[in-house]
């Protein structure tokens, strides 16, 4: 063994955790400039709002009194209204937006891993 | 008369060569200690795939006469892949393999929370100095906080060959009883409003992240401290294999077959250093209770800081996920989530957890080379 540079449990303490949160937030740094610097990133398109009429989710059937748009499919107006009974909430749906995210892939991935 | 005679020099002569004549009370607590972790591994399943061969390991070591260190043969050679720091990096590259850095690269920002859980490594050092362990020692010790076993033992063999057998005994146990330990920790230091905090879904991350990354980080990791390069860069080197989308045979092998054989030489080997002369001693339950301060300290470090981060963040946070920074992954994630769950049905943490979890991993290698770097 060749000699320690300090036997002091507090300056090591200090040191070492100063070291190691320089270092990961380096890290930090280069993973955001990596992301910066992406010619493979998907540009950001602006998110056009789909609004859907209001309609109180205590009702008991909300398909029926949702306007259908033109693009939007009967089956995703029923999903959606679906959705919003299932919630149970008395309240008003404001809007909805497409999101180009894998929700339902990580949502399923996420409940597989935690069930260990 | 005389074929008696023989035949009573001939039995003498085998009982003297046996492992009987020399079998010491301690060699026999040594093997009631292998029972017992045999009994946690196989049917409490406590970390089996580890345990059971540290356990059987143990159980070897302690008959005498064997000569297994001394003559050339297969636990010679296993010894020499654990003290010449053979198997901890190849581990690292089967984890390496099996890592998804994405949930750290979506918010790097947690890499922040797999430092703050790192104070649990250097509290334990201070206890360990307080109680009369030698800096060195003290350093191999407090590393069992990291809850990353093959970190733990390339450090302890590095800095307290001697101690090998209690820290890594110590590292898994306290690591498979994480959905123990951390609980009651996390509750207590968190209001039930922080324990609700839904966070954001993560951002989608390009496969030119994911494989620039771990090159990235095995050049700047290993410049800075280059005694943990072989950690870093096999964790990185495996890593690569998975994500460069190239190399997927080199990836099943490292995270599967590689991985498989490593861990039985890597666990049958720390087994064996626990022999008699070595592990019976009081150190031994000092290293144990220091052990669980170092795992309960790393794991308060986190929430605390994520309890911070939530503040800072405008409550997108949850702190709850501060408690993953200590590695032991994915366990310590799934025990995020599953307070998380507790708290808000419905509110999944678990990959926002994966990000300080694996960043923990790092974390507590960068600890151990900067302990190399100040203390060898």
């Amino acid at each position: 063994m060749s000699h320690p540079v300090t036997t002091n449990p507090l300056i090591i303490m200090l040191i070492n955790m100063t070291v190691v949160f320089l270092v990961l937030t380096a890290l930090g740094v280069v993973i955001n400039l990596i992301h910066y610097i992406d010619p493979t990133k998907p540009k950001a398109a602006p998110q056009e709002e789909v609004p859907v009429a209001p309609a109180p989710a205590a009702e008991p059937e909300p398909t029926v009194a949702v306007p259908v748009e033109e693009g939007i499919s009967p089956e995703v107006v029923a999903v959606i209204a679906a959705v919003v009974a299932s919630m149970g909430c008395a309240g008003t749906v404001k809007a909805i937006r497409p999101i180009e995210r894998n929700n339902w892939k990580n949502s399923g991935r996420s409940a597989i891993q935690s069930r260990g | 008369m005389e074929l008696l005679q023989a035949f009573a020099v001939s039995l003498q002569a085998v009982w003297l060569d046996s492992g009987f004549s020399a079998f010491t009370m301690g060699n026999g607590i040594m093997i009631l200690v292998g029972l017992v972790l045999l009994y946690m591994a196989i049917v409490k399943e406590f970390e089996p795939l580890l345990l059971g061969p540290i356990a059987f390991g143990c159980i070897l070591a302690n008959f005498p006469r064997t000569g297994f260190l001394e003559e050339p043969g297969l636990m010679q050679a296993i010894h020499y892949g654990i003290a010449n720091e053979i198997f901890p990096p190849l581990i690292f590259l089967g984890i390496g393999a099996m890592t998804d850095f994405g949930p750290l690269l979506a918010r790097p920002v947690t890499l922040l929370l797999g430092a703050a859980a790192q104070i649990g490594v250097f509290v334990a050092l201070v206890g360990a100095m307080l109680l009369g362990f030698n800096v060195q020692e003290a350093g191999a010790i407090g590393i069992i906080g990291g809850a990353d076993g093959p970190t733990a033992i390339y450090l302890s063999i590095q800095m307290a060959p001697h101690l090998l057998g209690a820290i890594a005994v110590a590292a898994y146990s306290y690591m498979s009883l994480v959905p123990l330990i951390q609980p009651p920790i996390m509750k207590l230091l968190t209001s039930q409003k922080e324990r609700e905090v839904a966070m954001e879904q993560l951002r989608p991350v390009t496969k030119f992240e994911r494989v620039c990354f771990p090159i990235v980080a095995a050049i700047i990791i290993s410049l800075l401290l280059p005694p943990i390069a072989a950690l870093l860069g096999c964790l990185m080197l495996g890593n690569l294999f998975r994500e460069s989308g190239v190399m997927d045979r080199l990836s099943d092998t490292a995270q599967n077959s590689l991985c498989n054989i490593v861990t039985i030489f890597l666990a049958t080997g720390t087994g064996m250093t626990m022999n008699a002369d070595d592990f019976l001693q009081p150190a031994t339950l000092l290293i144990i209770g220091l052990g669980l301060v170092a795992f309960m300290s790393g794991t308060a470090g986190g929430v605390l800081f994520g309890k911070l981060m939530c503040r800072l963040s405008g409550w997108k946070i949850n702190p709850l996920i501060g408690s993953a920074g200590v590695s032991a992954v994915p366990m310590a994630a799934r025990v995020s989530q599953m307070v998380g769950m507790k708290a808000k049905p419905g509110n999944y943490l678990l990959m926002h957890a994966m990000g300080p979890n694996v960043a923990g991993v790092i974390g507590t290698a960068v600890a151990a080379g900067t302990m190399l770097a100040m203390l060898k």
